[in-house]
């Protein structure tokens, strides 16, 4: 045979690195290399002990059947020893004769046992990866610049709610982003890590393909080869709900924020020692310093140690019997203003219901208070008012009563009177009641007219100037009762006054002195100004009769109450001159002593 | 109607307006006569004349008309001296005023209880002089 006679030739194939057998029509291995025969555990043989193929490969029931094909395939198997599974592919090709006649079969093995292995790993850890995309919802995505192939892992679609068949391109994927500055930024990045090599990290919102907008976070790293980006590989999360809790979280904290700073209250948040933890922008600006300046401290290093002790005992009580403090009153002395609060102090807890503090919320009610101040003022002087109202008003309704009755009295009798002497007596005092009536409506005009023209404008004056012209006015009565008059008011004093009820006070005052002058004594009036705290008093002193102070006291200014029998005494006088001078917001005071003399002091208000 | 008249030997007229004391004496002509009928105006010359009289053991006056507002002593401040005088008799006392003031007939109410005499409140106008107002009786009816 020939190929027996050129073992030679064979001898070559021994050799051959790659272990490789040549096999006969019939699958009797005719010559293999020594390492195809010590994979296969096989010793060349002799001519009668031939080697068939087919036992060697025990899996594949149909390789005789493949063989006789006369075309090339391969077929991956594996042989089991002591050593281990050792995985192995054998390519089987067709071998040509000169003529092309097929004459048998090439056999060349190759070891792929580190292959096969490393293709476990991989399958291994791309299980762990798959694992871990699952677990953390974190996707993948990779692109291959110079086939613009864009790959997305199946935890990428889910993120975008695509089918697993999808494949998407670069600018379908870039429209995922919503519109804007999401997909401003994305396209943005995506462009510049291949230009720059930038990897990056983004939160930014997609528009799913189910049009549900939700944010994601996108990394990009660069995969550079030879100073050119070649690839990158990106990852992309889920995170709306993280972001939306944040979000919501972040909204909870700036309302309770911006209501807290912008309460009209002053709120803070003590600890268990009394430490300020918390203060509000309405606490910072009342006790005039910055946050970090009140953060820590206590009441001890902002009030002082009265007020301090006090606010320390409230919070105690709060704190340890947990009864809330609503709405007290309290006054605080800072920089020596007095600063009237409304406050509550509420126990504070934390998650575990266990108190850790207060809340405290002052509200500043030095303005109102000051407020009620002047109302109740406001209601003395209203109610005073009123009563002067109220005397005047039956003032009115007796002394017109009176005339009024003596009316129907006096008609009455004329209604019956026959005697015509009696009726003409009559009459003549019907005229005389009639008189007396428009003598007390003109007084009372006159009181009417000074109680509602108190806006009647006060003008400074003189009051020196204005005692002599009065005086000069009274010279013919002072000279008949023979009186002597000191004034002692310096040149330069001047009240505000209603020019017309200063004259009136004068006159009044000056002609009461020799009207009830004393029948022993020639009158001596003296007249007095002195400045004082509350304003320029006026006093008018006389030597007269005096009045028993004790007694009528509380009458000498009524409206037609006199003391001594004079004829021309009407009790109207010193009525008239309390109310001018009340008018005009001053006041009157009598002091006197019967037979000695009377003093009148009349106080100015020099408010105008 | 049977009126028994007691006799009305005195009669004080305290007031100061002339128009009032004209009117009251000439409605006393109509029910009585008497022959002392005294003006006064004011409570101190009234007071000061009533305790004359009881010095010099004179006639104390049967009825009184007292106004209430006048100069120098008004109809209360005379009430209280009267009430010091401890008098024996007991005077009619008619207060004639014209003001309708309720404190004013707070006060005649709380004189009323504690003054001896009989205390009589009376609003002006006035048209006629009843026998009460006398100290008269009215037995049958």
């Amino acid at each position: 045979m020939k190929a027996v006679e050129r073992v030679d030739q064979f001898y070559l194939l021994k050799q051959l690195p790659k272990a490789t057998a040549l096999l006969c029509k019939k699958g009797i291995v005719q010559d293999a290399s020594c390492s195809w025969l010590e994979i296969f555990s096989q010793s060349l043989q002799d001519k009668n002990h031939q080697t068939k193929i087919f036992p060697l490969y025990p899996e594949f029931l149909d390789l005789e059947k493949k063989l006789m094909e006369h075309t090339p395939f391969s077929i991956k198997h594996k042989i089991k020893s002591s050593k281990g599974t050792r995985h192995l592919k054998s390519y089987f090709a067709p071998w040509f004769d000169e003529k092309e006649n097929v004459i048998g079969t090439i056999v060349q093995t190759d070891d792929i046992t580190s292959e096969v292995e490393k293709e476990q790993q991989i399958d291994w850890l791309n299980n762990i990866l798959e694992t871990k995309v699952e677990v953390s919802k974190t996707g993948w995505w990779e692109y291959e610049i110079e086939e613009e192939k864009l790959t997305w892992c199946k935890e990428t679609k889910r993120i975008h709610q695509v089918p697993e068949c999808f494949e998407p391109t670069v600018i379908e994927a870039l429209n995922f982003y919503k519109p804007g500055y999401s997909r401003n930024k994305a396209s943005m990045l995506f462009h510049k890590i291949a230009l720059s090599h930038q990897p990056y990290d983004a939160k930014l919102m997609i528009v799913t393909l189910h049009g549900e907008e939700r944010w994601v976070r996108i990394t990009g790293k660069p995969i550079i080869e030879n100073g050119k980006t070649v690839k990158v590989f990106g990852t992309i999360k889920d995170i709306h709900d993280q972001v939306t809790a944040e979000t919501t979280v972040k909204e909870h904290q700036q309302l309770l924020s911006t209501l807290v700073d912008s309460l009209p209250l002053n709120v803070y948040v003590k600890d268990l020692e009394s430490r300020k933890v918390l203060v509000n922008k309405g606490e910072c600006k009342f006790l005039n310093k910055k946050p970090e300046q009140v953060i820590g401290k206590t009441d001890f290093d902002l009030y002082s140690e009265e007020t301090a002790k006090i606010f320390r005992e409230e919070d105690l009580q709060v704190m340890k019997h947990l009864t809330p403090i609503i709405g007290k009153e309290t006054a605080s002395t800072v920089h020596g203003k007095t600063i009237y609060f409304l406050t509550s102090k509420i126990p504070y807890f934390d998650l575990e219901g266990k108190v850790c503090g207060l809340i405290g919320m002052s509200l500043d009610i030095t303005n109102i208070k000051k407020k009620e101040e002047q109302l109740r003022n406001l209601i003395n002087i209203t109610s005073m008012q009123n009563q002067k109202l109220i005397s005047f008003a039956h003032i009115v309704s007796h002394n017109l009563r009176s005339h009024s009755a003596n009316f129907s009295m006096l008609l009455g009798f004329l209604n019956s009177e026959k005697d015509a002497e009696e009726r003409k007596r009559i009459l003549k005092m019907l005229s005389q009641a009639s008189d007396n009536l428009l003598e007390t409506l003109e007084n009372l005009n006159q009181v009417v007219d000074i109680n509602t023209k108190t806006s009647e404008t006060k003008t400074p004056l003189n009051l020196k100037n204005n005692v002599l012209k009065v005086l000069e006015n009274l010279s013919a009565l002072l000279e008949e009762n023979k009186s002597q008059v000191i004034n002692n008011i310096s040149e330069n004093i001047e009240v505000n006054c209603v020019p017309a009820y200063l004259d009136s006070i004068i006159l009044n005052l000056v002609s009461n002195a020799i009207k009830y002058k004393s029948p022993n004594r020639e009158p001596l009036i003296t007249i007095n100004a002195v400045k004082s705290n509350e304003g320029i008093i006026l006093s008018i002193s006389d030597n007269g009769l005096g009045i028993n102070l004790d007694k009528y006291g509380d009458k000498i200014f009524g409206m037609y109450k006199t003391f001594h029998n004079r004829k021309d005494a009407k009790g109207f006088g010193l009525y008239l001159v309390r109310n001018q001078i009340e008018a005009m917001g001053g006041s009157i005071t009598v002091q006197s002593e019967v037979d000695k003399g009377t003093t009148f002091n009349v106080y100015f208000n020099e408010e105008s | 109607m049977f009126i028994l008249m007691k006799k009305v030997s005195c009669i004080f007229i305290v007031d100061d307006d002339p128009i009032t004391v004209f009117g009251i004496k000439k409605m006393l002509r109509t029910v009585t006569h008497c022959d002392d009928v005294q003006i006064f105006q004011n409570g101190h010359e009234a007071y000061e004349a009533i305790k004359e009289r009881q010095e010099k053991g004179e006639n104390i006056p049967d009825v009184i008309f007292l106004d209430i507002n006048m100069p120098i002593m008004d109809g209360w401040g005379f009430l209280d001296e009267l009430i010091d005088l401890n008098i024996d008799e007991h005077v009619v006392i008619n207060m004639i005023t014209s003001s309708i003031d309720p404190a004013d007939h707070k006060k005649w109410n709380s004189f009323k209880d504690r003054c001896p005499h009989i205390l009589n409140f009376k609003n002006k106008p006035i048209f006629k002089i009843e026998p009460e107002d006398l100290g008269c009786i009215n037995v049958a009816s």
